[in-house]
């Protein structure tokens, strides 16, 4: 559905996306991990034509979007990052004129976006200004608005970014109705929860680039431990800690006040027995998966 | 779900700039009543002060001219103006800055589609203020010759012209305090010096050809003709003198606001 090849876009001196290729199948939920600053909104805005390629090639639906980009956006939802509603109209309001801007009559525009509503759970807004629905709320009729059309493919940048844990669910509660509808769907987030439970298949982006790529199980088994140790320091021994860690060998990071350590063979990690020191076992995840990869958090600028 | 023909011209889509012009349209219903002070209680405002309380200091101007009576169809293309710069500069920059063009622009839609469809907003507004002052002049009888129904010709040339030249603001304007210079560098002198409350003929000569050449002047004089009937070749360089600079600026505004829509 979506074919990328060598993906270059620069602004200036800087590079964003820097030789990015991948394919997205039809009816897969496609997952972009990476921290912010990553280039996953750039390659979206690339993907949606909304920003023309510096070199490289990207097809999306079998059109090409460097120049069929008009025909590439009917055939795309798309939900951008900023919520981007019309404060001016209704909810309602909000989705006819998206679907008259897309192409539709008038009165398919009413017909399509009572359904649309219904599905998404808005009906009983329908006639509310924008400015009185809740974050979870406004995110579910950006993501509507993008369904008006019922398109092939959807495009999510970071759809839960910002909203509290029960926006969070409304959102992965519709996202995951879509997909079992067979729409494609391409999503960026740096939530490993998120792309853990949504996402088919995950590539993992930083500075510009897809550093790995595969199911979350795949990724897992490939670059997490099997098994990871979370410390706990009870007294200030941190310094010590470190330093036996490093004298044995294990990958470490600091998560708050924990540290977690991963054996480079995946087993279960031998600590060292320290004073002040409580340790915990826990199954690797993605979020040690991009420690791997990236070599840092996700957290981390 | 496939869309519907529709008209392409040279690559604008004609029906994109209808659904833009469509949603202002509904957007202005749903506030209409607030709405209406601007359209017309304000400008009349201006139209009473000025044409009975000036009225009664001024004699007549440009020969046998009741002060109300010249001073009523500047007043209106004042109006005009300030319609459609406000919809181009401050309405554009706000559904910029608030992500709402970014989605419209997800559909299949261009930037300068949405640039036309505003500026064709910009010069209904102009026209919708044209008729609410303009009944209210009719209404003094400040204005009565039957000829009067071609104002509305100049206030959609005026509506294109400064449209064009607010959505130049609004695509240039990093954030409000420059976007409020349009106000004092366009529309102030612009209210001003245009010819609306008194005849550029009274200007130093220096200063004449300049008032001249202020894109409101001819718009102003277009109305002046119509509304008193008496029309002369003067006016039709003035229509094609707007209708040019409106070629001019437009092509470097839809460049502009694609610099800051699709980089």
């Amino acid at each position: 559905m979506i074919r990328g090849r060598d993906i270059v876009k620069r602004f200036g001196p800087t590079t964003a996306v820097d030789g990015v290729t991948f394919d997205v199948m039809k009816g897969e939920t496609y997952g972009l991990l990476g921290p912010n600053g990553a280039g996953k909104t750039t390659l979206m805005r690339l993907l949606s034509a909304l920003s023309p390629l510096s070199s490289g090639g990207l097809v999306v639906a079998g059109l090409d979007v460097t120049r069929q980009g008009r025909a590439v956006r009917e055939r795309l939802g798309v939900v951008t990052q900023q919520d981007g509603l019309d404060t001016d109209l209704t909810v309602r309001q909000n989705l006819e004129t998206h679907g008259y801007f897309s192409g539709l009559s008038r009165r398919e525009s009413r017909r399509r976006a009572a359904e649309v509503l219904a599905f998404f759970g808005l009906s009983d807004r329908a006639h509310d200004d924008i400015d009185h629905l809740s974050g979870g709320m406004k995110r579910r009729l950006a993501i509507a608005r993008a369904f008006m059309m019922a398109p092939d493919v959807i495009i999510l940048d970071e759809p839960t970014t910002g909203l509290d844990p029960q926006g969070r669910n409304l959102v992965w509660d519709k996202l995951a109705a879509l997909k079992a509808s067979g729409v494609t769907i391409l999503m960026s987030t740096h939530y490993m929860e998120e792309a853990a439970a949504l996402c088919d298949r995950i590539a993992i982006m930083h500075q510009g680039r897809i550093l790995d790529e595969g199911t979350p199980d795949e990724l897992i088994e490939r670059h997490a431990s099997v098994e990871v140790a979370q410390l706990r320091m009870v007294t200030d021994v941190k310094a010590e800690v470190q330093a036996a860690l490093v004298a044995a060998g294990y990958a470490w990071r600091e998560v708050g006040t924990m540290i977690h350590v991963a054996a480079r063979d995946g087993q279960r990690p031998q600590v060292p027995p320290l004073e002040g020191v409580r340790v915990t076992y826990r199954p690797g995840n993605l979020e040690d998966v991009f420690l791997a990869v990236a070599g840092k958090g996700l957290g981390e600028e | 779900m496939r869309t519907q023909g529709t008209w392409i011209v040279a690559g604008v889509r004609w029906r994109s700039v209808q659904a833009l012009w469509l949603r202002h349209a509904v957007a202005l219903k749903r506030i209409w009543k607030v709405a209406t002070t601007w359209y017309l209680v304000e400008p009349a405002f201006a139209l009473v002060a000025v044409g009975f309380g000036i009225g009664r200091l001024v004699d007549e101007v440009e020969g046998g001219v009741r002060y109300s009576v010249f001073v009523a169809p500047g007043i209106i293309m004042a109006s005009a103006m300030i319609h459609a710069i406000f919809e181009c500069s401050w309405g554009v920059f706000y559904r910029i800055t608030g992500g709402f063009y970014e989605t419209v622009l997800t559909a299949p839609v261009t930037v300068t589609e949405l640039a036309l469809g505003d500026l064709t907003w910009a010069a209904t507004r102009a026209v919708l203020t044209t008729i609410s002052v303009g009944s209210v002049a009719i209404a003094f009888g400040w204005v009565t010759s039957p000829w009067a129904v071609g104002i509305l010709l100049a206030a959609l040339l005026v509506g294109m012209e400064i449209g064009a030249i607010g959505l130049i603001f609004a695509a240039l304007s990093p954030n409000t305090h420059t976007l409020s210079l349009v106000f004092t560098v366009v529309a102030t002198p612009l209210y001003f010096f245009s010819g609306s409350f008194f005849p550029i003929a009274v200007l130093p000569d220096v200063l004449e050809p300049l008032a001249w050449a202020l894109p409101l002047t001819p718009g102003v004089h277009i109305a002046q003709g119509f509304a008193r009937g008496e029309l002369r070749l003067t006016h039709l360089w003035s229509a094609l003198y707007m209708i040019g600079l409106t070629a001019v600026i437009l092509p470097i505004a839809i460049r502009l606001l694609k610099r800051r829509l699709v980089t």
